[in-house]
């Protein structure tokens, strides 16, 4: 039986907060937190190996230890922009359990001094920030929020900032330019949000799952998280499984459990649908693994690195040999052109042309060279920008391309069969807004 | 809505502001704007609830935005148009967003979009039907990918209806069929409800105090709640030069750093050192106990672990 | 965007110099600053579009590569947002082929949707864009025509072309003063910043996102602050043009002297540009210590009087006689006079003042100076106005001439002969100007026909002040120079020093006489000639606390 951290209270109703109690909800937030240090505490958890969620996979602890204490506030600012393309886990995590996010978001204001932390939900997700506000509300009545938390001395408010529609908000600077009320465009770093995030203050921005992972670790110790999954990539993820699979879903396994485990076993996916042909294994962003990759890949950070990809949110996307890869492709290119922020020059230009070259193709108007230019563009735009969301675009267009060479020059030689001509129907500037 | 290219027809203010300026939408402005220490902030919220007000975003609702949140009205309009969610033309009663992104695209969005658009008889990009009922938009990601294709419809997912409600239960895609089952749904609600009810853009917010530092609420700063951290890890190891070396973990605030050396059944402090310094020397037999206790600005800290000298080297 | 928080760091004077690598060669460089303008001081200049040196960094335009290293070897960096660092590696396209591609890239997605219409760009000479181009050098396209542009442009200004090209907005009028062009806009955001940090009024912002960003005011609201016209000078491309100079000039015909503002007592230093003897517009000339990078409107716009209501011959008794004959006219009347009274201004040069006052000298007690101004004197507006529109105020103090002129009006009937330079009395206040009416012979010295030659009984058309080599001292107590542009409306003009040395017989030939005499007058600027002044202007020892 695999030990679950973050999803083991699903199913169970526990968004109420009596159930969330029975089930053991809220037991740290007790006289054992307020004798433990602020410092202990960032050590528990730099000790537990617990890294970042989000994607980027960071060291939590050792984000912590960079906040500065003593000086001016600090904020907390939990990442619920989840709008990687194949990444859902955050909203069946808040919509699942909201009471384990306040319990790890008071754990970490502990840790870090915070008096006001915000969560920023994307805004398509109102039914989840529905769903956080009545949890608030009963923290709150329950003592657990708000001022002097349980006779502690310590205090703690918590907001949900509701997102409008941008992907690049995921990036943490964005974010924080978005919940002080600018565009979501990331900042020049550094400096970095450790030491002067929000409003010129230290801030601590963590992903959704990272805090939820923070109360089971508090209960039981930082040894016996480290001692699941893989010396470099301890405890257990969620991945959100997506695409033709049996059963899609969010699915919590310990990290270096092998890809083909999450996708067979009767546990969790149930097996592929038709005849796999490649698995996206991280969100959008990250490199496409072939049949024999994916049969060797293990879902852990460093595994994945060395196949040249990432675990990334751990959205992974599974598809069979029925699909185009063109299309595929048209529909990443699509998105990163739209979600663009616009502020860096090889970003803004690069990944709207590259989509039209792209859609040229995709409309049976290929030519020689088309996907010479694609590839050198994409080599073009990735890593000169501020944020990676140009290499997040390059990524998938040298990867899928890379890997599917021959179907993307049978769309070139105008073979209509492997074309999806629906992706749009044919080119015009501006149309597809 | 999303980023619009048309030229819109904007109301004068004076047709939108009796409905912004009444108490009810004033008071929530209020609590926005509180939640945050400075009201510029509150400008994504504040343009929520315009939109919540008066159905969509027209640019004298986002210039009285700007002057509640003290923005300049171009920075409103800027952040607006930014952020894809904000309408800035007036939709049906139903708006329904297809999302066409990869996973969603690799189960069949397409056929679903194309679907959509037969059935309604409207364009995917944007286009609204002549009863002004729906109005259907082909989206990015909507973070629902176990359930693609997914659609919503207004503010709520929906893949089905369950028990006369619009649902996403888990694993249950869109299909052609669900789809026909949810436009059914959106006429039939028509008929027996002659308008949506309003739905807090802002997910229910509740009074609350407010930031610390905002206007109105009670500035309080975050004092040092917790205790004085202790040195964690303290560890005795021997030379190469037949010294005892003690290591440890120190907050960086710690001022002082007291050495404790066991002698007969008490520890004494054998030496004060800087806060700063990361390790210490001393000669001393084997088996010597030593234990670190901390101070800060606050106070002095609990003892740490106790550590034994090593034996010497080659002995 | 909030990455206005950051100023660049620039290097100052006194800078401890650290030594960095740059292309394989130990170089020395100012601590501190950022790598472009580390670069410069060693004489390399690094392209770029976003950054300026009065602006917050911004970081977006990504031109500026270059290699430098880090933790994981060398790699891109944008040398706008780099600090110099002691020992640090740094790689510009001189060595780097990285650096070249990185530029060259850049500057392809520049272009991708640029609409080149360089022919009829007003910015076209002086561009960013054709300048960076030039410099990275991938000079042929590989962009498919049929593909098409994605012209930038806000909604209300979308339209199809005759080709069935979407377009957007080719001419949009923002305000009184500047014109936009949408699709020309490289989104550097400059004027973004300007306005916000600098004007401190956001009127633009950059909406939308991706490559549907346009740059734009709220739609149906202007672009109007006293400094617009800055945005002008700092967009890199023919995105934002200057009403009064669209389709005037091509700006490589133009030639250049470098002056300031006469009319305002901060001394903005400027450049004025000309072509075919006259002046074509007015830029503004960096000067970190005294108005930075920018010039009001109403500076800019100083040079549409150059070539209008000039006063290019002398009149009297109503008939215009050539200036010759009216300078002799003058100086009969003044040397025959029984007292003169002689007006010195704040607008005019040290120069001009000094030989007003040598006039005065020479006519021992049958002559009087008065000096002052009936102008409105306002406050700093923290950019690049004092408020006072008395550019040599502070000349004039040093030089011991008092601002009395309020007492001539009081004693005007003591007088016979009035003699008036750089003041148009009557405009300021016909009111108290009235009682000067009762001295019988008026001498007015003025470049322009105004209130003041019409009230006058001899009038001498001189030289404007952009017409003139001279110095002023500014209010923060610093001289700085004034040259001549070649632009006189008539080859006879002569500046008010010489007029008054005619007047005088004091037989000055140049404005280094002028000069001297001035330095005679004032301690502090002994030791130091025309060219210690420099381009930049010198701060007079003691002059201002």
């Amino acid at each position: 039986m695999t030990t679950l951290t973050v999803t083991q209270n699903f199913g169970k109703g526990a968004k109420d907060i009596a159930v969330y109690r029975k089930l053991g909800g809220y037991s740290t937030i007790g006289q054992k937190l307020f004798d433990l240090s602020q410092f202990e505490m960032i050590d528990l958890v730099q000790r537990s190996g617990l890294r970042g969620r989000g994607g980027a996979g960071f060291p939590t602890g050792m984000k912590w230890s960079f906040v500065p204490r003593g000086g001016k506030p600090v904020y907390l600012v939990v990442n619920a922009d989840e709008g990687e393309p194949g990444t859902f886990k955050d909203h069946v995590l808040m919509q699942e359990d909201p009471h384990r996010l306040i319990e790890g978001m008071i754990l970490c204001g502990w840790a870090l001094g915070v008096r006001t932390a915000y969560i920023y939900v994307r805004g398509e997700f109102l039914p989840a920030i529905e769903t956080l506000n009545a949890a608030i509300k009963q923290a709150y009545e329950a003592g657990f929020l708000g001022e002097n938390i349980q006779g502690s001395g310590y205090s703690l408010d918590i907001y949900v900032h509701r997102g409008a529609g941008a992907y690049i908000c995921g990036e943490e600077t964005a974010l924080i330019n978005s919940l002080e009320g600018f565009k979501g465009q990331p900042r020049l770093k550094p400096p970095f949000p450790a030491v002067s995030g929000a409003w010129a203050s230290p801030t601590c921005v963590n992903n959704v799952e990272t805090l939820m992972a923070l109360p089971w670790i508090f209960e039981n110790g930082a040894e016996a998280y480290a001692a699941m999954g893989t010396p470099k990539s301890t405890g257990t993820k969620v991945f959100s499984v997506s695409g033709d699979v049996k059963r899609p879903g969010v699915y919590e396994v310990p990290l270096g459990t092998p890809l083909m485990e999450l996708l067979e076993s009767d546990k969790y996916c149930q097996g592929v649908v038709g005849k796999l042909k490649g698995v996206i294994p991280g969100g959008s962003s990250s490199p496409v693994l072939t049949v024999e990759e994916a049969a060797k890949a293990t879902m852990d950070y460093e595994a994945l690195a060395a196949l040249k990809t990432m675990l990334g949110s751990g959205a992974v996307v599974v598809f069979n040999e029925t699909r185009s890869v063109v299309g595929m492709l048209a529909s990443l290119t699509r998105f990163y052109a739209h979600e663009s922020c616009g502020q860096c020059t090889p970003c803004r230009e690069g990944t709207g042309y590259a989509d039209r070259i792209l859609k040229t193709v995709v409309a049976g108007k290929g030519r020689d060279g088309d996907l010479e230019n694609m590839l050198s563009l994409a080599d073009n735009f990735s890593y000169t920008t501020i944020c990676p969301l140009a290499s997040a675009d390059a990524g998938p267009i040298q990867n899928f391309i890379g890997k599917y060479r021959a179907e993307f020059d049978a769309v070139v030689a105008r073979n209509p069969e492997h074309a999806d001509e629906r992706v749009t129907p044919a080119f015009r500037p501006g149309a597809f807004w | 809505m999303g980023h619009c290219h048309k030229h819109v027809d904007q109301p004068k203010a004076e047709e939108i502001l009796p409905k912004l300026e009444v108490p009810s939408v004033l008071s929530r402005v209020e609590e926005l704007i509180r939640r945050y220490p400075v009201p510029r902030s509150a400008l994504l919220q504040v343009l929520w609830l315009a939109q919540e007000t008066l159905g969509w975003l027209p640019q004298e609702a986002i210039k009285w935005a700007a002057a509640k949140c003290s923005v300049s009205p171009v920075h409103a309009y800027g952040v607006s148009t930014f952020y894809t969610m904000y309408k800035k033309e007036p939709t049906g009663r139903f708006f329904l967003q297809i999302c066409q992104n990869v996973s969603c695209h690799v189960l069949g969005a397409e056929d679903i979009i194309a679907h959509a658009e037969r059935t309604l008889g409207i364009s995917s990009h944007g286009g609204t039907t002549s009863d002004d009922l729906f109005t259907l938009l082909r989206v990015e990601c909507l973070g629902a990918c176990g359930n693609g294709p997914v659609m919503q419809v207004n503010d709520d997912f929906a893949t089905d209806v369950v028990d006369g409600k619009l649902a996403m239960p888990a694993g249950v895609a869109l299909t052609a069929e669900r789809f026909d089952k949810i436009v059914a749904w959106c006429r039939d609600r028509a008929k027996s409800l002659s308008k949506e009810p309003k739905r807090d853009a802002t997910g229910g917010i509740f009074e609350s105090k407010g930031h610390p530092g905002a206007k109105g609420a009670v500035s309080q700063a975050q004092g040092f709640y917790a205790p004085v951290p202790p040195a964690l890890g303290v560890a005795a190891v021997r030379t190469d030069d037949g010294k005892v070396k003690l290591t440890w973990r120190a907050a960086p605030e710690t001022t002082t750093l007291h050495i404790e050396k066991k002698t007969g059944s008490d520890f004494a402090v054998a030496a004060s050192i800087s806060g700063k310094e990361k390790e210490w020397l001393d000669d001393a037999a084997e088996g010597t106990e030593y234990r670190i206790v901390t101070e800060t600005a606050q106070g002095r800290g609990k003892a740490s672990n106790v550590a034994k000298a090593p034996a010497a080297k080659g002995a | 965007m909030s990455n206005f928080y950051h100023m660049p760091v620039l290097p100052k004077p006194d800078a401890k110099k650290v030594t960095i690598n740059v292309d394989g060669a130990d170089v020395e460089v100012p601590e501190g600053t950022n790598l472009v303008e580390a670069l410069k001081t060693i004489g390399i200049d690094t392209p770029h579009f976003c950054y300026h040196q009065d602006l917050p960094v911004s970081g977006n335009c990504r031109q500026c590569m270059v290699e430098t290293d880090g933790p994981r070897g060398m790699g891109l960096a944008i040398a706008c947002y780099t600090p110099v660092r002691a020992g640090m590696k740094v790689a510009t396209d001189r060595s780097s082929d990285k650096v070249k591609q990185a530029r060259q890239a850049v500057m392809e997605f520049q272009l991708a949707n640029h609409p080149l219409d360089c022919p009829i760009c007003d910015k076209a000479g002086e561009c960013s864009l054709q300048d960076n181009y030039m410099a990275a050098g991938r000079h042929e396209s590989r962009m498919r025509e049929d593909i098409g542009k994605l012209y930038k442009g806000s909604p209300e200004f979308r339209h199809e072309d005759a080709k069935g090209q979407e377009r957007g907005g080719k001419h949009v009028d923002l305000g009184p003063t500047v014109i936009l062009d949408q699709e020309r806009c490289i989104l550097c955001d400059r004027c973004v910043r300007f306005m916000r940090s600098v004007a401190g009024e956001e009127q633009l912002y950059i909406n939308q996102r991706g490559d549907h960003a346009f740059l734009s005011t709220f739609p149906g609201m202007e672009l109007k602050h006293d400094y617009d016209l800055n945005v002008t000078d700092i967009c890199p491309v023919g995105a934002l043009t200057g009403k009064h100079f669209r389709f005037r000039q091509r700006v490589w015909n133009l030639s250049k002297t470098e002056t300031i503002d006469p009319f305002d007592s901060l001394g903005a230093n400027i450049t004025v540009e000309h072509n075919d003897g006259q002046a074509w517009r007015i830029m503004p000339r960096r000067n970190p210590e005294v108005n930075k990078s920018w010039i009001s409107n109403r500076t800019r716009l100083e040079y549409q009087k150059l070539s209008k209501d000039r006063l290019t011959a002398g009149s009297f008794q109503k008939a215009e006689v050539p200036l010759a004959q009216a300078v002799a006219r003058a100086g009969e009347l003044v040397r025959g006079a029984r007292k003169v009274a002689v007006v010195a201004s704040g607008t005019l040069t040290l120069e001009d003042n000094a030989a007003l006052q040598a006039l005065v000298a020479g006519l021992d007690k049958k002559a009087e100076l008065f000096s002052g101004s009936w102008a409105k004197v306002g406050s700093p507006d923290g950019i690049a106005q004092s408020g006072d529109p008395v550019g040599n105020r502070l000349g004039l103090k040093l030089l011991g001439i008092s601002e009395n002129l309020d007492e001539l009006v009081a004693r005007a009937k003591e007088f016979d002969v009035l003699l008036v330079a750089g003041h148009d009395l009557w405009a300021l206040d016909a009111q108290k100007a009235k009682a000067l009416e009762a001295i019988p012979e008026r001498i007015v010295l003025s470049p322009w026909h105004d209130a003041t030659t019409a009230k006058a009984t001899l009038s001498v058309g001189v030289r404007a002040w952009a017409e003139v080599r001279g110095t002023m001292v500014n209010c923060q107590g610093r001289i700085q120079m004034l040259n001549a542009a070649p632009i006189l409306p008539s080859p006879d003009l002569e500046p008010v020093w010489q007029v008054v040395s005619s007047i005088g017989k004091l037989g000055w030939t140049s404005e280094l006489d002028a000069y001297k005499a001035a330095q005679a007058g004032i301690p502090a600027l002994a030791g130091i000639n025309y060219r210690g002044i420099g381009s930049q202007g010198r701060l007079l020892e003691g002059v201002v606390a």
